[in-house]
């Protein structure tokens, strides 16, 4: 183990829907500028831990800390200035709002308050647009800057997607499945950006693509009934018995870079 | 004694506001749809009772007819113009009800006037009960324990029949029914003229108690509003026992401080948003 | 010239044109003062997917505050408005505060249920509000050097006040506030995930609401000399919102549109059939029907159909911040 302080820990982090147990005591801990994948089959717990880490669901017991500090009891829109940003697995725009907005809007989420003065106008030379123009240049969204979400086609929209996250300016940042139904050639394209964000971030992401997992994670994490099975470098969680066993079987078809 | 006389009033208004809430939680389980006609559709069972019985007929066949007459009115309304908006979002689903509600309440009014009247009790039970000291009005007696068989009557429907099994599954998952093989659009009205007939029967009942007036519809929503915010939307257990929480607290009310019943009703409301948004058997 | 400058103008035409085209100043101040609520419901529903069905408790606790003001103090007018803004904007935010909690159409039946429960707090207390008489005989004092006495200058002082409001509503629709409120109809979720606090912004715009709601039922009691309690009635509470919803929910010029279309045909109408609100409730479901961007989309069609407006007219609809299939999804 690193003795480098986690930037995101969860300890002991359990989720109870009823009488469901979504998640059951999962400890976890991401390292500080690392790609750190979680896997499994669904149903897993991967969303509901993503869910738990970003407030948007509460945790039944346990513990989450960023950088020491405890932020269990944070509420999701609190966690944002914090640090914290993410995708989701089902695209989630403003479907009605153009690319360009819709990344203003989520780079101004980091300072939330100042939005809420109702005089103040959205000034041309606003960081926020200039955070979402820098954004939309990364992700080769330029072009639609006008259009709004909604009339994207389904590769702008995933990328718009993940650019959300971007636009917090995040030290984390969590992305759920983010080549969730994409063409080949956008997947290819998602995981070089994954790997490029992974230059200025800490990434954490969900990934059925193994491809992807096994190319640029430093760490996997593998989850099963709500419970972390198995967590270490790729090459080690391959070769696992009891991950090949119970998920991955012969899935594995990428190539350790 | 006064309290004990209140109380079972209350017991009976609460049944009536019972009715009424489970009537508008129904449809809006099936349908997602928020009636807000719901009280027009009380005070037609309410005119309609008063109507019948002003040209003479006698008071049980009014009572019975007019509960089917506005359900017969409320399919009707669903297949002619209800369906062709569920698909819109609820801001119209809310102004299409809103002015179905102002046309039924104009209506009456050219009908039968803007003052309203009195029906007078059936005279089978016009006398009081004596137990002791207690003294009640027969009718209402016969209300309540009317109401009662009604509300185990509609718990077996909801709860033992196809009919509730559709109702409740529909509130899950409009494919799933579909898939049932049934066919939802006649589910659909035929759910909805049985949430406005039950709006119509609490009309046609608190008639002889209360009297008529074109009003009366609006005041109604308010209250079947309330019970629901309480009860929980889509609970039947919730509406039962809101209504009748709401029945009492405004029926001892009375006797403390007459004017400022209503008042309570809604400062209640407020207090259980407050402390259970969901209400006190609310799912989601 | 962008939009808003260009409804700005349009609204301004319309307060000089009233008085051109009406006999009565009373009925051309009503117009202005319902479009000053219905513009205020309108932040609410069409930039926030808020439907308020407790617009009437501002209106209504407005004109009770001015009206007690003036009664019993010796406050100037314009602190006797003020004092109506500021109640409209506190009781707003406390409604809205509890409303909110639910989503919806439970929102949209706290919000009536709240209506209810003001109605009936001054049905109530008859010594203050006067209970079904109304309050009575409220003074309407100058303003400085002008006296308002005569209808016609008292229109003019409303026709003020409600360009001086709604530049300022425009002003707050285009700011970085309201542009969060189109988010947050567009997407509550992923508003509060980007790191918005959702409710924040929807008490703000409540409060918003409430002060330029309380306001207008002010300068209303102001204008008939009384605060009646119809103007906190349920009844006041689904006029503002029918205004609203008629003159189409995309933008704040819509609502003055709605407001003017409904006050004149009601006037019209009812003076001719007193049970005109039948009429009334059989449009609305043909607004509901067939006119889903009430009269402001029937508007733009018919500029798109004339050769000369089509390029204007198209330029205001790609930036028409509403789409209305996505009306459902915030109330």
């Amino acid at each position: 183990m690193s003795t480098q302080t986690p930037i995101l820990a969860a300890d002991k982090l359990s989720v109870r829907y009823g009488s469901f147990l979504a998640l059951s005591d999962v400890t976890l801990s991401i390292k500080p500028n690392t790609i750190h994948s979680v896997i499994g089959p669904n149903g897993a717990g991967k969303t509901t831990l993503f869910h738990a880490l970003t407030g948007r669901v509460r945790a039944s017991s346990g513990r989450i800390t960023l950088d020491g500090r405890d932020i269990t009891h944070v509420s999701d829109d609190k966690r944002v200035p914090l640090g914290i940003a993410r995708s989701f697995q089902v695209t989630s725009l403003f479907q009605n709002l153009n690319v360009r907005e819709n990344l203003r809007l989520a780079a101004q989420g980091r300072t939330p308050l100042q939005a809420l003065a109702p005089w103040r106008g959205v000034n041309p030379r606003d960081n926020a647009l200039a955070v979402a123009d820098e954004v939309m240049e990364r992700l080769e969204l330029t072009h639609v800057s006008d259009r709004a979400a909604g009339e994207l086609s389904h590769g702008q929209q995933r990328r718009l997607e993940v650019g959300m996250a971007v636009a917090a300016k995040p030290r984390l940042i969590l992305l759920d499945e983010p080549t969730s139904g994409m063409g080949i050639d956008d997947v290819e394209a998602m995981k070089a950006l994954i790997r490029d964000l992974g230059r200025d971030h800490t990434v954490l992401f969900i990934e059925h693509n193994m491809s992807i997992v096994m190319n640029i994670s430093d760490t996997v994490t593998v989850m099963r009934a709500g419970r972390v099975l198995v967590e270490g470098p790729p090459a080690v969680v391959r070769d696992d018995p009891e991950v090949r066993r119970a998920y991955l079987g012969n899935m594995i078809t990428g190539d350790i870079a | 004694m006064i309290y004990l006389f209140q109380l079972v009033n209350g017991i009976g208004l609460g049944m009536l506001y019972f009715l009424l809430a489970v009537g508008l939680s129904i449809i809006f389980g099936l349908l997602h749809f928020v009636n807000f006609a719901h009280g027009a559709f009380y005070l037609l069972g309410a005119y309609f009772v008063y109507d019948m019985t002003e040209r003479g007929l006698n008071f049980w066949a009014a009572l019975l007819m007019a509960p089917f007459i506005v359900a017969g009115l409320a399919a009707l309304t669903e297949s002619v113009l209800l369906r062709r908006i569920y698909h819109l979002p609820h801001t119209f689903h809310i102004l299409v009800t809103v002015g179905l509600a102002l046309m039924v309440q104009e209506l009456v009014i050219i009908l039968w006037g803007p003052v309203g009247g009195n029906v007078s009790t059936p005279s089978a039970l016009s006398g009081v009960l004596m137990l002791g000291d207690f003294i009640y009005p027969q009718y209402r007696l016969f209300v309540i324990g009317l109401t009662l068989v009604l509300a185990i009557g509609l718990w077996w429907l909801l709860e033992g029949t196809r009919l509730g099994a559709v109702v409740r599954a529909g509130s899950e998952s409009t494919d799933m029914v579909s898939l049932l093989g049934i066919d939802i659009l006649r589910v659909n009205t035929a759910v909805f003229a049985l949430g406005a007939g039950l709006a119509g029967l609490a009309g046609a009942l608190a008639a002889p108690i209360r009297g008529v007036e074109p009003f009366m519809g609006v005041e109604a929503l308010g209250i079947a509003f309330v019970v629901v915010v309480i009860g929980g939307m889509g609970s039947y257990t919730g509406a039962l026992i809101a209504g009748l929480l709401v029945g009492i607290v405004q029926s001892i009310m009375t006797t403390l401080w007459p004017e400022g019943a209503r008042l309570m009703i809604y400062l209640g409301m407020g207090l259980v948003i407050l402390t259970m948004p969901r209400g006190l058997l609310g799912r989601a | 010239m962008n939009r808003a400058s260009l409804h700005f103008l349009l609204a301004a035409l319309i307060a000089i044109a009233l008085p051109l085209f009406m006999r009565s100043g009373t009925l051309a101040s009503e117009v202005l003062i319902f479009a000053m609520a219905a513009a205020a419901c309108n932040l609410l529903l069409g930039y926030t997917g808020l439907l308020s069905f407790g617009q009437g408790i501002f209106f209504g606790l407005g004109s009770y505050a001015a009206g007690l003001t003036l009664l019993h103090t010796s406050l100037p007018l314009a602190l006797a408005l003020v004092l109506s803004a500021i109640t409209g904007a506190v009781v707003a935010t406390g409604v809205g505060w509890l409303s909110i909690r639910r989503q919806g159409v439970y929102f949209v039946m706290l919000t009536l249920a709240f209506s209810q429960f003001f109605y009936f707090l001054a049905y109530t207390f008859k010594d203050i509000t006067g209970g079904d008489n109304g309050l009575l005989n409220i003074p309407r004092p100058a303003i400085g050097p002008f006296s308002l006495g005569d209808s016609w200058t008292y229109y003019g002082f409303v026709a003020v006040l409600f360009l001086l409001l709604f530049a300022a509503l425009q002003r707050v629709a285009s700011s970085t506030f309201g542009r969060t409120l189109l988010a947050v109809r567009d997407n509550e979720e992923r508003a509060r995930a980007i790191g918005f606090p959702v409710r924040d912004f929807k008490i703000t715009a409540f409060a918003i609401s409430g002060a330029v709601t309380g306001l207008a039922g002010a300068l209303h009691a102001l204008l008939i000399g009384v605060a009646p309690l119809s103007n906190i009635e349920y009844h006041m509470s689904e006029s503002i919102l029918i205004m609203t919803i008629i003159g189409g929910t995309g933008n704040l010029f819509a609502s003055v549109l709605g407001a003017g279309f409904y006050v004149i045909v009601s006037d019209l109408l009812s003076s001719i059939w007193p049970r005109w609100l039948l009429l009334l409730g059989g449009l609305l479901i043909v607004v509901a029907l067939f006119m889903q961007k009430g009269l402001w989309g029937l508007l733009e069609r018919l500029v798109e159909a004339l050769p000369m407006g089509r390029k204007s007219s198209t330029k205001s609809s790609i930036e028409a911040p509403i789409q209305p299939e996505s009306q459902g999804r915030g109330i």
